[in-house]
């Protein structure tokens, strides 16, 4: 042991009295910290653990929201005119993808996205909110859904979804009533304010943009469900939590008035044709066709329809995204007089009055024309023949103001609450209306003696759409009733008011019966004799014609009938009811530019109440009562050495009625 | 042959005589907190062996070996070693921020053929080592305030800037406390300290603002303000509180830890691991296992105090200090109290560096406890 201190002692014992009291204080400090670690902890742990327990929950769980099934829309039978089918779509969420550009290019080799749209999505997906998804591919194929469902662990944050799509299986034939569905615009959610409800946001959610399915989008649109599920902190899904999802609130069903098979024919006939038909039940008010021709497809727009197939629709002058049927005016033309004629008999004229036309009508400076020298006519012939210098007469019986007020009883010039937007209102002018309309031009503000022959003919002024044509004529084959039109029969299985629970109609039921006759002797006999006959005895439809001038002939531009150029003929109207002797129906048909209206409104109009009155129980029951079943009865005996004929096909389709059965025989 | 380590008169310097001063609760301590870590590796994996607790438990069992087998050699061997263990450890410094190898945007690892040597850990025992050796030949006046005490300044310095330079700010910290910790058990006059202290408060701001890198700054910016941005920087820290937060006073139970098995918890088996045990145990368990580190800090301090040379003693302080801040800034850290730096928890953490450091440490102080009567000559320039 050799000791060899080279520091005195005292300086040793120094170093370590001072080492001991520091080593203390720094064991002090350690445990100063120590103590705060655990302030800290209890603070965590205990004070606001709850906080933290919340947080560590919502970050294990996620809510994918499920899109509610749309409310069905139906016709008057129960056939679904808009329904939904399965979509089988990819959504993806940014905040469980950590990658997205890597698996956006992965998920591009097992679906086709091709490559702009891939960039598109990865813009799409940065800019838009973390949880909401974005759709990055929709209608897929089983084959196509299940390699991406197999390969999901591989592809975080992409999100397999079955959800459902707007279909319309009649394609446009409803398009412009029940409207369709689409993406929702800036604008939709401008209108909503700041804090849209998710389901807006949501990348398989369409919106109801017209018709029905703007104006009912709240009841057709239920309400968001969503799925628990249990994710990562990089998104894939754990485990789903079936106990925790919240089930979505179908939308509700929507039932219209609508006839299907009704409403398709009007489609039909129009074939390439611009113009409108409306068909209403006469004692309900309830419409049964509403339909714009020539219409497009709905169903492009649900998925979105590519801005040059837009801009085609947009820019045919035939006007396809325009619904004729309520906001196309037009003047009524002929169809006008049964209004100016009731006016005449309820203001004391004398229906058997007559005047002689021989093809003009000199009036002031001005000659008025007819389209043939009529002769020597009674009310009755005038309607039938529709005699222009007549009710030139008949209109300066009248006066502007009473002609305008019947026509306004029997619905002309008003907006009806259907339950859809965009009817036009048109106009029935009359002195008032002038004097208002012309307050900045007074020299006009009077009206002119010339105007009321014009009025008289369904020109000048008058305008109408083809929903009020057809509320006129229903008003007039009812008789009674100030009939309302429907639409909508219920939502959600809640029925709407009906159109026949009504004030009476004001007019005396003599000069509706004088009316009426007339309008059945003008297919008889009339203007429409040739062209509007159902074929349905003993049942046939009454009417009358109208050809509105839709360009001033003066130039030589404008041509009178289906001749000239397109855009410069005349409108041809047709409104009529069926049965003639009981109505049931009540149409109202205008082709856009179609000529004459009995050459070419009528037609169509057959074509359609055809189909509405073989559907109708009573009248089919009438048609086949009429067949001469007694000769087919003496069939039965066979003939000797005649081989018994094979049972006659009669058909096809169901514009005939089906044969009444026969009798069996033994063959 | 020199003076026994075991100076009391009868006792020879035989290996058996010297394993049985060995720190019974010193080790049982590591053991415990080991065995803890190992357990929550365990638990964090999905209640796997692999990847972590079982190569954790390896990894402890061979420098637990090692700590028994160092704490059996001479105090003065270490004393002898001081100086070049230090001198190695500046120029493995040196050379890595030449031909480091670069993980994470910062140099930090040097291969040497198949090892992978991190040699800011061999200045973290370097530089005890060496501060402890300078105070040994130092008079308590001369440690008290002299011009000499410019020595340790630039010891503690220049890896100190190596280091930071890497840039390793977490080992930068380390460093620094634990060199201003030696110098203040050493006996430096508050003064100093008070000045030191009040010097390091106004360059902070400067020092954030302008020789950090952005990452660093976006840390510490973090740190202050984590609900800024709760996805991005601030997700470590937000994610942390709230496993700890979650675990609540009794824990979700073993196994059972959402926010690390959903990986929602950044770093779960590393820097992060305590926040698993928190969210697993809970506030009690947390206690616990503060009061065992608290035991190991404590154990160490009276071994260092009870040394009768003055390496010994300043060699198992700065050590048991190096070990405690490790504690304190990871705690501190996986509580948001502090920035995201990068320092694990001793024992706990997965890591095999880490552990070799911490252990070495534990080598030594336990061979200063095992020598605790050795004379050590000051050897003012001599080795010997």
């Amino acid at each position: 042991m050799s000791l060899e201190p080279s520091i005195f002692f005292d300086e040793v014992n120094q170093r370590q009295g001072v080492f001991h009291r520091r080593t203390f204080i720094l064991g002090g400090l350690g445990g100063i910290g120590a103590l705060a670690l655990t302030g800290r902890l209890l603070q965590l742990q205990v004070v606001e653990a709850q906080k933290y327990t919340s947080l560590s929950s919502s970050n294990q769980f996620n809510f994918r929201l499920r899109t509610p099934p749309r409310g069905r829309i139906l016709d008057r039978n129960g056939i679904e005119i808009a329904s939904n089918r399965p979509d089988l779509r990819l959504l993806m969420r940014r905040d469980e993808a950590p990658d997205v550009e890597g698996t956006l290019s992965l998920l591009a080799t097992l679906v086709p996205i091709p490559p702009a749209k891939q960039a598109q999505l990865a813009k799409e997906l940065a800019n838009g909110p973390r949880s909401i998804p974005v759709a990055v591919a929709t209608d897929l194929t089983w084959e196509e859904f299940a390699r991406v469902s197999a390969r999901s662990p591989e592809l975080p944050g992409v999100i397999p979804d079955v959800g459902d799509a707007r279909v319309y299986p009649y394609g446009g034939a409803f398009a412009h009533v029940i409207g369709y569905v689409s993406r929702v615009s800036a604008d939709d959610l401008k209108k909503v304010g700041p804090h849209p409800e998710p389901l807006l946001l949501h990348p398989g959610f369409r919106i109801g943009k017209q018709g029905i399915e703007k104006a009912l989008d709240a009841d057709l649109r239920g309400k968001a469900g969503a799925q628990k599920v249990e994710v990562d902190s990089v998104g894939r899904v754990i485990k789903s939590d079936p106990a925790g999802d919240i089930a979505s609130t179908p939308g509700k069903d929507v039932v219209l008035t609508l006839d299907a098979d009704v409403q398709n024919r009007a489609l039909e006939v129009f074939g390439s044709d611009s113009g409108a038909a409306v068909m209403m039940d006469v004692r309900t008010g309830e419409i049964l066709c509403l339909a714009s021709a020539p219409s497009f497809d709905a169903n492009r727009f649900v998925t979105g329809v590519p801005s040059a197939d837009y801009r085609m629709l947009a820019e045919y002058d035939h006007k396809p995204l325009l619904d004729k049927a309520l906001s196309g005016t037009y003047p009524p033309g002929s169809t006008f007089k049964t209004m100016v004629a009731l006016t005449a008999l309820e203001n004391g004229f004398d229906p058997k009055r007559t005047y002689t036309c021989n093809g003009v009508f000199p009036f002031g400076n001005h000659v008025f024309h007819c389209d043939k020298h009529h002769g020597t006519l009674d009310l009755h012939g005038a309607i039938v023949t529709s005699c222009d210098v007549y009710f030139y007469n008949a209109a300066l019986f009248c006066g502007p103001d009473k002609i305008a007020e019947v026509a306004r009883r029997f619905g002309l010039g008003q907006i009806f609450d259907i339950g859809i937007s965009g009817q036009k209102k048109g106009l029935v002018p009359d002195t008032a209306w002038k004097k208002r309309a012309f307050k900045n031009n007074p020299a006009n503000q009077k009206w002119f003696a010339g105007e009321t022959p014009s009025m008289g003919i369904g020109q000048g002024y008058t305008n109408i759409n083809a929903l009020q044509s057809c509320v006129m004529v229903s008003r007039l084959a009812n008789g009674n009733k100030a009939l309302l039109p429907r639409l909508i029969r219920s939502v959600g299985g809640v029925l709407q008011p009906s159109g026949a629970d009504v004030p009476d109609l004001p007019v005396n039921k003599e000069h509706l019966a004088f009316v009426r006759k007339a309008m059945a002797d003008v297919v008889v006999s009339g203007t429409a004799a040739t062209t509007a006959k159902l074929g349905l005895d003993p049942i046939v439809m009454a009417g009358k014609t109208g050809t509105a001038q839709a360009h001033t002939y003066k130039d030589g531009k404008g041509a009178h009938g289906a001749v000239g150029a397109w855009a410069l003929r005349d409108h041809a109207w047709f409104v009529a009811f069926a049965p003639a002797d009981d109505p049931r129906y009540a149409i109202s048909v205008i082709v856009e530019h179609g000529g004459f209206g009995g050459d070419a409104a009528a037609p169509k109009a057959r074509e359609i109440m055809r189909v509405a009155l073989l559907k109708d129980p009573e009248v089919r029951a009438r048609i086949e009562h009429a067949m001469p079943t007694d000769a087919l009865k003496s069939s039965d005996a066979p003939i000797d050495g005649a081989a018994p004929d094979l049972p006659t096909q009669i058909g096809p389709g169901p514009a005939l009625p089906p044969p009444t059965p026969l009798p069996e025989t033994d063959q | 042959m020199t003076a026994s380590a075991l100076t009391r008169p009868g006792q020879r310097d035989r290996l058996s005589e010297k394993a049985a001063e060995i720190d019974w609760r010193l080790s049982a301590l590591l053991l415990a907190i080991a065995f803890l870590g190992t357990a929550m590796l365990y638990s964090t994996a999905g209640q796997h062996w692999t990847p972590w607790a079982a190569r954790h438990l390896v990894v402890f069992g061979v420098c637990f070996g090692m700590m028994l087998v160092l704490s059996l050699v001479n105090l003065r061997v270490w004393f002898i070693a001081a100086y070049p263990a230090y001198a190695v450890g500046l120029i493995l410094l040196a050379a890595v921020s030449l031909v480091g190898h670069s993980a994470m945007g910062a140099q930090r690892w040097l291969h040497v053929g198949p090892i992978g040597v991190q040699p800011s850990e061999v200045m973290k025992v370097g530089l005890v080592l060496a501060l402890a050796r300078f105070y040994h030949g130092v008079s308590a006046k001369d440690a008290r305030l002299s011009w000499k005490l410019l020595i340790p300044l630039a010891m503690i310095g220049v890896p100190t800037l190596l280091v930071a330079h890497q840039p390793d700010l977490g080992t930068a910290i380390l460093l620094v406390a634990t060199g201003a910790a030696v110098m203040f058990v050493a006996g430096l006059t508050w003064r100093i300290l008070a000045l030191g202290a009040i010097a390091g408060a106004f360059a902070i701001p400067p020092f954030v603002l302008f020789v950090l890198k952005d990452y660093q700054r976006d840390r510490v910016l973090t740190f202050l303000s984590p609900e800024k941005d709760p996805s991005g920087a601030g997700y470590h820290i937000l994610q942390a509180k709230t496993a700890l937060g979650s675990g609540g006073f009794l824990g979700k139970g073993f196994g059972l830890g959402s926010q690390s098995h959903l990986n929602f918890l950044p770093e779960k088996q590393t820097d992060f691991i305590f926040a698993s045990f928190a969210e697993e145990f809970g506030f009690l368990g947390c206690f616990f296992l503060l009061a065992l580190y608290a035991g190991v800090v404590a154990v160490s301090l009276r071994i260092a105090s009870i040394s009768h040379s003055h390496f010994g003693r300043l060699s198992a302080a700065g050590l048991t200090a190096t070990f405690a801040l490790y504690i304190l800034i990871n705690g501190a850290m996986v509580m948001g109290m502090a920035p995201v730096v990068g320092v694990p928890m001793p024992l706990m953490s997965y890591g095999g560096t880490v552990m070799v450091t911490v252990m070495v440490g534990f080598g030594l102080i336990q061979a200063v406890k095992v020598h605790r009567y050795a004379e050590i000559t000051s050897g003012r320039g001599s080795l010997l």
